[in-house]
């Protein structure tokens, strides 16, 4: 037989002497109706403080090491400090889209200004910069002054939060904390590597392309845009990737856009390096279809339009890589799979072209430390 | 963190001779890029020029 007395004892509600007990059950019960927000607020708070505090200390350092490379290898006219700190706070403010009628134009126009103003400025801190010195240069301004929006976005969200007192505003930037901390360490871990002029893992197009460029006359087809022509098999090759050793992108859209003008194209084969999944293998190899380059959309956009507008195919490899690995120095992975990528390339020509036809190939990418 | 392993990241040369194939890897040195002529090769007269610059972590 079930004895209730026991279960009344269990639970401290059979005499007055366990009022205290009681106590202690519902007196946390009251504290967490009333104010667990602001408990959970406290705990989430230290994570981010935390986090807040690295992203700060890779703002500093990104800032620190761009003034050092300034004023050991470039030789300054005067204290480079005042100036880098007033590019670093420069932003951008994009064309309004409520009528996305010619917005691309309005995009491309407005990142080329700012662009082309970063490294007029860039070469006003000493004369004697070389080109390549110059990339190196605005591509450390791009990772430092990044770090630096990283840091205010962050701190900005957390110290509202905080102030109203707000805990679900804390929320969103708590679930999004990991991807920004992994992209704040990769831009961290990416200097030494522009710094030095080593490949990174985004490399790998311009790496493919460049080899196939070795040896063979190349002109400046767009800015900062590497042309060299071919013939494969009976079929012509116009082999396009940003002028290297610099850290640059180049224009490939504009490259196209002028070889397509001069020239009856019959399809278009883009090579570049593209974020891997969780769960796939780092490094593998993989072909499709549609234009395969990143960035802010204007040249994806561009390219697409004029492979449309002359019915030309386009197809792509992509060598799948994580954020990190993507703008760090180049794994033995992803280097070791430079070969089979062209081969690839080969290969994809050979079955999507006949003999006497043209084909583009874009080795798209950042090709620092990668000449052709 | 208590348990997260310090990374260090050592870059590598991997010279390539025409001549005989042979393939050397050396630490980065500054100044190395990719597909230029780099150093005589130890095993014929060829001169070697560098194949890949590659990168491999180091967990400490």
């Amino acid at each position: 037989m079930l004895n209730f007395t026991d279960f009344e004892q269990m639970f401290s509600m059979g005499d007055d002497g366990d009022t205290l007990m009681m106590l202690v059950w519902i007196i946390p019960i009251v504290i967490f109706v009333f104010y667990g927000q602001q408990i959970q607020l406290l705990v989430t708070s230290g994570e981010i403080k935390k986090a807040i505090k690295k992203i700060d200390k890779f703002r500093s350092d990104s800032k620190k090491e761009l003034i050092d490379y300034v004023k050991k290898n470039l030789d300054p006219v005067d204290d480079p400090t005042k100036k880098i700190e007033q590019f670093l706070d420069y932003f951008t403010i994009m064309p309004v889209d409520m009528d996305p009628n010619g917005i691309m134009d309005k995009v491309r126009h407005t990142v080329r200004s700012r662009e082309d103003y970063t490294r007029n400025h860039v070469k006003s801190l000493s004369p004697n910069m070389g080109e390549i010195e110059l990339t190196r240069v605005q591509t450390l301004i791009e990772i430092a002054s990044s770090l630096q929006m990283i840091h205010k976005i962050v701190n900005h969200m957390f110290l509202t939060a905080k102030k109203q007192k707000n805990y679900p505003l804390i929320l969103p930037l708590q679930m999004m904390l990991p991807f920004i901390m992994e992209h704040a360490k990769a831009m961290d871990a990416s200097i030494p590597a522009f710094k030095t002029g080593q490949p990174l893992g985004d490399g790998i197009g311009p790496m493919v392309v460049g080899k196939m460029m070795l040896d063979k006359e190349k002109e400046i087809i767009s800015f900062q845009t590497a042309l060299a022509k071919i013939d494969y098999e009976q079929r012509k090759l116009f082999l396009v990737k940003a002028e290297g050793p610099g850290s640059t992108v180049g224009r490939p859209d504009d490259a196209l856009q002028k070889i397509v003008d001069n020239n009856k194209i019959d399809a278009i084969v883009m090579i570049d390096a593209a974020l891997k999944m969780e769960g796939e293998d780092s490094a593998s190899v993989a072909r499709g279809f549609g234009a395969a380059i990143g960035g802010i959309g204007t040249e994806k956009f561009q390219i697409e339009d004029i492979a449309t507008q002359n019915k030309i195919p386009v197809f792509s490899i992509i060598v799948k890589q994580s954020v990190k690995e993507a703008i760090t120095l180049m794994t033995k992975e992803i280097a070791d799979q430079a070969d089979n990528v062209r081969s690839q390339v080969y290969e994809m020509i050979l079955e999507n072209t006949l003999e006497g036809q043209s084909v583009v190939v874009i080795g798209v990418g950042n090709t620092a430390g990668v000449p052709q | 963190m208590i348990f997260s392993k310090e990374e260090i990241i050592l870059a590598y040369t991997v010279e390539k001779c025409p001549k005989c194939e042979k393939l050397n890897r050396r630490d980065f040195c500054e100044g190395d890029v990719l597909f230029n002529s780099s150093s005589k090769c130890t095993f014929c007269d060829g001169i070697t020029t560098i194949e890949k610059i590659y990168g491999e972590t180091l967990q400490k």
